[in-house]
C-alpha cells in the first residue's frame, strides 16, 4: 500500500463543545489506483484529507489517535520540517476552488516555478521553463505567452488545470483531489477529469478523489469509501457497490438519484438530516435516518464487517441490505 | 391545449460596457440574454439547463422583474409586463414569485422566520390582513414540512435543506401562479436534494403552480420537468418535451452536454461515447457570428459562421412526426442518441 490510514481520529475543540469530525477512519490506496471518498458535507472526508496532507488547522483541530502510513512511514510521527519535504514533493493536493487557492498577485508562472525553486533549488530561469512545460502538459494553449498571466485572466477550467499542473510539478506518488470539478460546468468537468485520469495513468500515481457526486465516482474510481459522520460506513470495489450496496446509507444515496422509470413519481429521499458532530447519536450514527434500524443499532456501534474480499460494511444487518 | 401563462418573446438583456468617467461612452455590451423565446403553460414545469454564463439566471431575474429587459416582451396571461409600472406591475408581480439558489444568503439573518415568510404581506396587505398573518405563516411552515412552532427562530438555527423550505414558503406566501426556481437544490446535500424536489412536486399539484425550473443538474431537471430548454450563450438552442431532448437531441451542444454528464453506473464506463468539447464558452461580450456554438462545434462549416440558425423544427424532421421533430437551432441538426438507454436506467 502506498498510503494507509489506520483508525484516524480528529476532533475540533470549539467554544460550544468538541466536534468529532473523524472517528476512526481506515482506508488505503495503492500506486496507480483511484479511491473515491464519497460523503456529504460534514462527513469528515475533507478533514481526513487535510490530516493526511498535514494542513489541518491545529488548533482548533486535533488528531487524537491513529496512524497515517505513507510508503511505510507514519507521517504523524515526523517533525514539521520532514513533513514539509513530503508535502508537495511526494504528495500533493488539488482543491475545489482554484481561484481562491491561487495567489492573485503572483503570475501563474511564478507560482508553478516556485515549486522547483523551493524543493529542487533551481534557478528562476530554469523554473520558468519548467512552468511552461507543465502548462503545456495540462494543455493550456499558448503556454509560453500565458505563463506571465495572473490567475484572474484564466477561465475556471484553465485555473483548475493550473492547479493540476502545480500538484503534478514534482511528480508526487499520491494526489488528493478534494472536489476538483464541483465548481466547474459539466462540459469542462469532463475535460478536467479526463486530463486527471490520463496523467494519473502516465505517472502511476495513487489518487484519492473526494466527492459527493455519484456520477463522477462511477466514471473514474476503482474503489469507493463511503463516509458518514466521521466514519467509513462502506468500502468496496466500484462495480459491486453500484450493483448491490451493503449499507443502508449507500443504498439511500443511490436510490435518491432520479431515474427514468420513476418520472412523475416521488423520489426516494433519506429522511432527516446528517447528525450534528457534537452530538453523534449513540450506536450506529445513521440509525435515526435508517429504514432498517432496530434496538441493536441504537446501542452498539457497528464494526466494519467483512462482506467479501476487499469489501466491508459498518451495518449490523448488512446481509439484509445486500439482499435488498 | 392548456392556456399559456407566460409567453416570452425575443427577450434581450445587454449590460453596457462603458469607458470614460464624465463622458461615458458605450464601448460594447455583455450580451447576457440575446433573444430568448419560450412559453410556459399552466400547471407545467419548464426546465432550463445550461452552463454558467449562459444567461439562465438573467432570464429568471427578468421574469420576476428584478432586471428590466433591454428588448422583448414577457406576457403574463396575454399582458406584457415589461410595459407595466406602478400598481398594475405590483399586482402582476404578486403572481410570479422566485425561489433562490443559496438558502444561506437569501434569508436575512436578523429576521425571524416568521418575519421573513410574512414580509411579502407587508407589500401586499390585501392578501392577509394584519391579525391573520401569524396564522398564515404557520400554515405555510406546515405546508413546507417545518414545525409551525419554529416561527420565532432565526435562519442560522436551521440546516440548508430547512432554509430552502423557508425560502419556498416565502415564495408561496402570496399564492402565486408561477414560481421561478433558480437552482433551488444545487446548494444542498445529495440526501436532502430529493426531499426538496419531492416537496416542490407536491406543492405544484396542491397549489396548481407553474414552474420555471432552472438548474445545471440534468437528471434532476429531467425528473421534474415536462419540457426542457437548453441554453447556450444567451439563447435557447433546443427546446422540447423531456424525452425529446434527452433521448433524441438534435443540437450538437445538447448532445455534448448530455454525453458529459457522469452516469452513476460504472458499467456504462466502457460502452458510452463521450463528446469532449474543445475550449471554453466564448465571452458574452464577443459572441461569435452566425451560430454562437460554432467555435466549439465539431460539425461547424462555413454556413454556420454566416447564418444564424433559427430555433425551429429542422427541415429534415419537419415531415416526420417523431420525437426528433422539435425545435433545434442548428443548420446540421441530426438525431444522435448519446446516453445509452440502459445507462439512464
Amino acid at each position: 500500500m502506498l498510503l494507509e490510514v489506520r483508525d484516524l481520529q480528529v476532533e475540533f475543540r470549539t467554544r460550544d463543545g468538541v466536534a468529532k469530525a473523524v472517528n476512526g477512519v481506515d482506508y488505503g490506496v495503492d500506486a496507480g489506483e483511484t479511491l473515491a471518498v464519497l460523503g456529504e458535507s460534514g462527513s469528515g472526508k475533507s478533514v481526513t484529507a487535510q490530516a493526511i496532507m498535514g494542513i489541518l488547522d491545529m488548533p482548533p483541530g486535533k488528531i487524537t489517535g491513529g496512524e497515517i502510513l505513507f510508503q511505510g512511514r507514519d507521517l504523524l510521527k515526523l517533525k514539521e520540517d520532514e513533513r514539509r519535504r513530503v508535502r508537495g514533493a511526494e504528495m500533493a493536493m488539488i482543491f475545489q476552488d482554484a481561484l481562491s487557492s491561487l495567489n492573485p498577485v503572483l503570475s501563474v508562472g511564478d507560482q508553478l516555478g516556485e515549486m522547483f525553486v523551493v524543493h529542487r533549488g533551481m534557478s528562476k530561469k530554469d523554473a520558468r521553463a519548467k512552468a511552461v512545460e507543465l502548462m503545456d502538459r495540462v494543455r493550456i494553449p499558448a503556454a509560453g505567452e500565458r505563463v506571465k498571466d495572473y490567475p484572474h485572466q484564466f477561465s475556471g477550467g484553465m485555473r483548475q488545470r493550473i492547479m493540476i499542473a502545480m500538484a503534478l510539478a514534482l511528480e508526487p506518488a499520491l494526489i488528493i483531489a478534494d472536489e476538483p470539478t464541483t465548481a466547474l460546468d459539466v462540459t469542462v468537468q469532463a475535460q478536467v477529469m479526463e486530463l486527471l485520469a490520463e496523467l494519473q495513468r502516465e505517472y502511476n500515481m495513487g489518487l484519492i478523489l473526494i466527492t459527493h457526486d455519484l456520477g463522477v465516482v462511477a466514471d473514474v474510481a476503482d474503489r469507493i469509501a463511503v463516509m458518514y459522520a466521521g466514519r467509513i460506513v462502506e468500502q468496496a470495489p466500484v462495480h459491486d457497490i453500484y450493483k448491490a450496496p451493503a449499507h443502508p446509507y449507500t443504498r439511500g444515496l443511490l436510490d435518491s438519484i432520479p431515474r427514468l422509470d420513476q418520472k412523475g413519481q416521488e423520489l426516494y429521499a433519506i429522511k432527516g438530516l446528517p447528525p450534528n458532530l457534537m452530538h453523534i447519536p449513540p450506536g450506529c450514527a445513521f440509525n435515526p435516518r435508517c429504514p432498517m434500524a432496530r434496538d441493536l443499532c441504537r446501542t452498539d456501534v457497528p464494526p466494519l464487517y467483512d462482506v467479501a474480499d476487499g469489501r466491508s460494511s459498518a451495518c449490523h444487518f448488512w446481509t439484509e441490505c445486500l439482499n435488498g | 391545449m392548456v392556456e399559456p401563462i407566460l409567453e416570452v418573446g425575443r427577450l434581450v438583456k445587454h449590460y453596457p460596457l462603458t469607458r470614460g468617467i464624465l463622458f461615458k461612452k458605450q464601448v460594447g455590451a455583455v450580451k447576457a440574454v440575446d433573444g430568448v423565446d419560450f412559453t410556459l403553460h399552466k400547471g407545467e414545469t419548464l426546465g432550463i439547463v445550461g452552463e454558467s454564463g449562459c444567461g439562465k439566471s438573467t432570464v429568471a431575474k427578468m421574469l420576476v422583474n428584478l432586471e428590466r429587459p433591454t428588448e422583448g416582451s414577457i406576457k403574463y396571461k396575454g399582458e406584457d409586463i415589461t410595459k407595466l409600472s406602478g400598481k398594475a406591475l405590483k399586482s402582476v408581480r404578486r403572481n410570479i414569485q422566485m425561489v433562490f439558489q443559496d438558502p444561506y444568503t437569501s434569508l436575512n439573518p436578523r429576521m425571524t422566520v416568521g418575519d421573513i415568510i410574512g414580509e411579502p404581506y407587508d407589500i401586499h396587505p390585501e392578501v392577509a390582513p394584519k391579525g391573520d398573518r401569524r396564522k398564515k405563516v404557520q400554515d405555510l411552515l406546515d405546508v413546507v414540512g417545518l414545525n409551525p412552532e419554529y416561527i420565532n427562530r432565526y435562519p442560522h438555527q436551521f440546516s440548508g435543506g430547512q432554509r430552502q423550505r423557508i425560502g419556498i414558503a416565502r415564495g408561496l406566501a402570496l399564492r402565486p401562479e408561477v414560481i421561478v426556481a433558480d437552482e433551488p437544490v444545487s446548494a444542498l446535500d445529495v440526501s436532502v436534494q430529493a426531499q426538496v424536489i419531492n416537496l416542490l412536486d407536491r406543492l405544484q399539484s396542491e397549489f396548481e403552480l407553474s414552474y420555471l425550473f432552472i438548474a445545471h443538474d440534468l437528471s434532476i431537471v429531467r425528473h421534474i420537468s415536462d419540457r426542457v430548454g437548453v441554453m447556450y450563450l444567451g439563447r435557447i438552442v433546443e427546446i422540447g418535451r423531456d424525452a425529446e431532448i434527452y433521448d433524441h437531441p438534435t443540437h450538437p451542444y445538447t448532445q455534448a452536454l448530455l454525453s458529459a454528464v457522469p452516469v452513476p453506473d460504472p458499467e456504462a464506463r466502457e460502452h458510452r461515447e463521450r463528446i469532449i468539447l474543445a475550449g471554453d464558452v466564448p465571452s458574452p461580450t464577443n459572441v461569435p457570428s452566425g451560430c454562437r456554438f460554432r467555435t466549439r462545434c465539431w460539425k461547424a462549416q462555413e454556413r454556420c459562421a454566416l447564418e444564424v440558425p433559427e430555433l425551429a423544427v429542422p427541415a429534415e424532421f419537419r415531415l416526420v412526426s417523431g420525437p426528433a421533430a422539435h425545435d433545434s437551432a442548428c443548420h446540421f441538426a441530426e438525431e444522435k442518441q448519446v446516453v445509452p438507454p440502459e445507462a439512464t436506467r
